[in-house]
């Protein structure tokens, strides 16, 4: 299947559920509201998708939002797990909250943990929110979003100056 | 069969093998000199795979290089090893499974840092969950390299026997109960927390 037939199976299978469904480069994305993220996701299964590739985040500080990307595929249907397909979410930055898609896809159990950790975002309904990779005292501080500066270290240090 | 001839077989006789180590052993040496002796020959290493040195940690004992004719011998319970190769990058929440795995091993233990991520951050140098492994455990050898070939292994493991057996490590941490050589480079010990209660 290509991208733009995916397009068109999308816009009629959602109908005014997605906000926005575009095809980039092969890339499908659908964005929702984070209302509407679990009734999307439940259309999304029916249609054949079964599980999740990848749960990831970007920061855009300047609009002061977090967008929550789920890349979605196929394991059943192969003309489905040709093109990828991301599912976004719209987030406030201060207040990042949305509901859990572990519900619907188990796999994005862990992988929403890391975007917990990380970005601070939280997942309502979640079985087993807490952080994955990091010690505690580093996922409160919320390590990749964009205003995290990690200190310069110079390799140079405490060396006085002997080549000048 | 002739005790001469005998003599001049260096290769595959066990009973002469056995007895000129008998000779070396408890007719020339000290106590002291058997265990160090003896730790080199059974230096266990524990499988601490933190990053991707480990491929080059396990090419080492393929048949090819061949680690196992130093005496060493991967294992996986630390109770029962008194060696650590740190193979690679140590973030913070694996610093508390480093310092717990060297907690667990029997005195006399030793560590090899392995690869440019366990000396200085190497690709990482410049992270927030980066834990230098000097600052959790004391290092005896260091092997550069991204990864080090397992030719740089097996060096580092020989230099760590020659080590042994010049200083006499094993044995005067026996005989001392702390191995005062050590006490400069003692680790911090609050490194991920888990040392309160």
């Amino acid at each position: 299947m290509k991208p733009e037939e995916l397009l068109e199976l999308l816009k009629h299978a959602l109908g005014g559920l997605a906000k926005e469904v575009t095809v980039r480069k092969g890339y499908v994305e659908v964005l929702v509201d984070a209302d509407s993220v679990v009734p999307v996701a439940n259309k999304l299964k029916e249609l054949g998708f079964d599980h999740v590739k990848s749960v990831t985040a970007t920061d855009y500080p300047k609009e002061s939002k977090i967008r929550v990307t789920y890349h979605v595929s196929s394991y059943l249907r192969e003309d489905l797990a040709k093109p990828i397909l991301g599912l976004s979410v719209d987030l406030p930055r201060d207040n990042p909250v949305m509901e859990s898609l572990t519900g619907v896809w188990r796999s994005s159990e862990f992988q929403e943990r890391e975007v917990y950790e990380f970005f601070g975002v939280t997942f309502r309904g979640h079985p087993d929110l807490r952080p994955l990779l990091l010690i505690p005292e580093l996922a409160e501080r919320r390590v990749l979003r964009k205003d995290f500066v990690v200190k310069e270290e110079s390799i140079y240090e405490g060396v006085p100056h002997r080549y000048q | 069969m002739d005790v001469k001839a005998v003599d001049k077989v260096y290769v595959g006789n066990i009973n002469v093998a056995a007895r000129r180590a008998r000779e070396l052993l408890l007719g020339k040496l000290k106590l002291g000199d058997v265990i160090d002796w003896a730790t080199t020959f059974s230096l266990w290493p524990v499988h601490l795979l933190t990053s991707c040195c480990g491929a080059e940690f396990a090419a080492t004992w393929s048949p090819r290089f061949d680690a196992e004719q130093y005496g060493a011998l991967p294992w996986v319970a630390p109770r029962q090893t008194n060696f650590i190769i740190i193979e690679g990058t140590v973030t913070r929440k694996m610093a508390c499974a480093l310092r717990i795995t060297y907690e667990q091993m029997p005195h006399p233990k030793f560590v090899i840092a392995m690869g440019a991520c366990a000396l200085d951050g190497g690709l990482f140098y410049n992270s927030y969950n980066i834990v230098r492994p000097w600052e959790v455990v004391p290092v005896d050898v260091y092997i550069p390299g991204c990864p080090p070939p397992p030719e740089a292994v097996a060096r580092a493991i020989i230099d760590l026997r020659r080590k042994i057996r010049e200083k006499k490590l094993a044995s005067r941490w026996l005989i001392e109960g702390w191995r005062h050589d050590r006490d400069p480079v003692k680790p911090a010990d609050d490194v991920c927390k888990w040392w309160r209660p």
